[in-house]
């Protein structure tokens, strides 16, 4: 009796302390919505983001068109129909133009401008390829902080229901020594209380057990959510920076043939200008021949490359931005789906759980 | 010989370290030296592009400056780049994190560090002049309502597309009258002036040809009386790069200025130095009614009247005598010491007596 007694003294005087700041249902509502907080603030940075992307692939595609007209002109004074044919042509394509006899903006000004655009453009959504890394590190450091809770709430729940499992034998024992004793006598009565502070803690520490599996489950659910919206985030600037590394590359290379292409179309229109009101300086004038030859030896030279270059940029770039904007609508419409899928479920789980008081042990 | 030599595209080469440093160093140095005025595109404006380049290179921001292979200098992909970090630095600064965040911790991840050199970049350039792609403005001089006459200064800052960067003040004067298009309108309060935009594309597109072309065009034009025209051009440049492979030069400098492509050539064959050398040089180019006497002081580029052929020379003098202008075209140079010699026997050559400041 005196060894039974001794090792129910010991349990009931056990100091059972769980890692970590203590739990309840409330404690642990509040902690995960902390949680969920940092990761909606994620979503909405990434629905930002991604409503930005679309709507810059979405400008650069028309840009794309509009080099593209570009390279058909020019294609086209190869084969007839001269100069002015597909010289109006081009420039209806340049915003603000919509006809002209002859041209009353500079074209090598116009292309300027647009590039100059198309380089902001890029640049724009080159920042954000830095923004959505640093929030992928932020969030894969969440995703480790997230992992210490649930190994220590793992490690509770596991303290607590060894604890649990030694106060139900305890309990089990005081029982059967109960029934060797008369009822209603003193050492009776030592008993009953006895069994009575076990199934005091067996209460606090079972609903415990029920808490930390519980905050178990909610925190590696919420880690897999977070780690899928890492990926869609590492996704997501992956997608912009190949396309904004290639068009940076493009615009480098262009630069030299827009300033070019804007210089040759311009001279046209200065010779003639020029024929109008300077009989011998549009005769003799070294810089006439010389943009005459100009023009001649560059596209000449540079025709065939230039029209290769833009058309391969055309097909391959445009080819690579309706993809992405067909996997980022592909990632938006999954999204959505595992949004209600989970909401669902939620409902489903919501109808039994935590909140209902912890079962009584069997007696 | 170094792959910086050879051409990636058409007229551009790329510069990449350890040559970059030296290049944009001696370009800041020269013209700071050059002691520009007004009739030349803005001096520390230009400076505040090539120092953004400065720290771009220092940061890593980018690998490599693109440049004129003609002209030797930063070509409109480089210039652009500057104009463009400059109007979305402010807009970036406002998103990142601050300074201390990243440097707590830039050793977690590579983004980190990168954002760090990436902020402070973009601090350091944040409301720092920088020059403009293409810039117009139009000045009123003065107005007299009673005769209907204004008179008006033009000024166009352009990246030309032949490499070099030329200013072009145009001094006119217009005379209104309902059955004249004007080109150059009046506001309500005949204070504020803005050129049609017929009028700008002409200057625009006539840009790259010489003062006394532009005056004649200009002045042709109906109810305009040109009173001057100037271009002051900075540029071309010539460079001396030596690094490990090699030496980097200009590709083609014969397509900026042939003279002097022919002395330089000859100097590079000749030249053992291991030291990076560099030529700006600077023009000044005038048809003007109060230039005194028509002369070319410039030895790389003769007046137009000198080289017309003598079949065109009646029709050309007869043309003159319709246009009250003189022509008068002016060359400084900066250098560093190892060009020296050859620019001062350029300019003996040619006859003419050129400022040339030496940097250090």
């Amino acid at each position: 009796m005196s060894a039974g007694t001794k090792s129910i003294s010991d349990v009931l005087s056990r100091d059972v302390s769980y890692s970590g700041e203590g739990i309840s249902v409330r404690s642990l509502e509040d902690n995960i919505h902390q949680e969920r907080e940092v990761q909606d603030g994620k979503v909405g940075e990434l629905k930002l983001l991604r409503e930005r992307n679309v709507e810059i692939q979405s400008a650069m595609t028309d840009e794309l068109k509009k080099l593209r007209k570009f390279s058909d002109y020019i294609d086209g004074t190869a084969t007839g129909g001269g100069f002015w044919a597909g010289f109006k042509e081009m420039v209806s394509y340049i915003p603000g133009l919509k006809s002209i006899a002859i041209s009353k903006r500079s074209i090598e000004e116009l292309l300027k401008q647009q590039y100059h655009v198309s380089a902001r453009r890029v640049k724009e959504a080159a920042e954000y390829v830095d923004t959505l890394k640093q929030s992928e590190q932020e969030l894969y450091k969440e995703i480790n902080r997230i992992n210490g809770k649930i190994v220590e709430s793992a490690e509770n729940e596991r303290r607590a229901l060894d604890y649990v499992l030694e106060l139900r034998d305890s309990k089990a024992e005081l029982e059967a020594e109960m029934q060797a004793l008369e009822a209603g006598s003193v050492e009776a009565r030592k008993i009953e209380a006895d069994i009575d502070k076990v199934q005091a803690l067996l209460s606090t520490h079972s609903s415990n057990v029920q808490l930390y599996g519980a905050a178990e489950n909610r925190y590696a659910s919420l880690k897999d959510n977070t780690r899928k919206l890492a990926e869609t985030i590492r996704n997501l600037g992956q997608d912009i920076q190949q396309y904004t590394t290639a068009a940076s590359i493009k615009l480098d290379m262009a630069s030299a043939q827009i300033q070019a292409i804007g210089r040759a179309a311009d001279a046209s229109v200065v010779m003639l200008e020029m024929k109008k009101s300077l009989d011998v300086m549009t005769e003799s004038m070294n810089v006439t021949t010389q943009f005459v030859s100009d023009t001649q030896v560059f596209f000449r030279q540079n025709l065939d490359k230039l029209v290769d270059e833009l058309e391969t940029f055309d097909e391959s770039t445009t080819k690579m931005l309706d993809e992405n904007l067909k996997k980022s609508k592909e990632i938006e419409e999954r999204r959505i789906q595992e949004a209600i899928e989970k909401a669902l479920k939620r409902r489903a789980e919501a109808g039994g759980g935590a909140g209902e008081p912890p079962a009584s042990p069997s007696t | 010989m170094s792959e910086m030599n050879q051409l990636v595209t058409l007229h551009t080469q790329s510069l990449r370290e350890p040559v970059v440093t030296p290049y944009l160093d001696r370009l800041v140095e020269a013209l700071r030296a050059a002691r520009l005025n007004n009739s030349f595109p803005d001096r520390r404006r230009l400076q505040g592009s090539l120092e953004t380049m400065q720290k771009a290179m220092a940061a890593k921001l980018y690998e490599q400056v693109y440049i004129d292979a003609r002209a030797g200098m930063p070509n409109m992909a480089s210039f652009t780049r500057v104009v463009t970090d400059h109007e979305v630095a402010s807009g970036s600064l406002e998103r990142m994190s601050d300074t201390a965040t990243y440097e707590a911790r830039r050793e977690e991840a590579e983004v980190y560090a990168r954002l760090l050199d990436k902020r402070r970049y973009y601090e350091s350039i944040s409301g720092q002049p920088y020059a403009p792609l293409d810039e117009q403005r139009v000045q009123l001089r003065r107005h007299d309502p009673a005769t209907g006459t204004a008179e008006f200064r033009i000024d166009l800052t352009k990246l030309d597309a032949t490499g070099v960067y030329v200013r072009i003040t145009i001094e006119l004067t217009q005379v209104a009258g309902t059955w004249r298009r004007k080109v150059i309108d009046l506001d309500a309060d005949g204070e504020s002036a803005a050129a049609s935009q017929a009028f700008h594309a002409t200057v625009y597109r006539n840009a790259s040809f010489d003062a006394e072309h532009l005056f004649i065009h200009m002045h042709d034009i109906e109810g305009v009386s040109v009173d001057r025209v100037q271009r002051g051009v900075v540029g071309p440049v010539l460079f001396h790069l030596p690094h490990d492979q090699g030496r980097v030069v200009p590709a083609e400098p014969e397509q900026a200025n042939s003279r002097m492509a022919h002395a330089w050539q000859r100097w590079l064959e000749t030249t053992t130095t291991s030291t990076p050398e560099l030529m700006m040089s600077f023009q000044s180019d005038i048809a003007a009614r109060d230039v005194r006497e028509e002369k070319s002081n410039d030895p790389l580029d003769s007046l137009f009247s000198t080289q017309i052929q003598a079949s065109e020379r009646a029709r050309y003098d007869n043309v003159r005598q319709r246009f009250p202008f003189k022509v008068f075209k002016d060359r400084k140079f900066v250098v560093t010491p190892g060009l020296e010699d050859l620019v001062r026997a350029v300019c003996e050559g040619a006859g003419t007596k050129n400022l040339v400041y030496r940097m250090r």
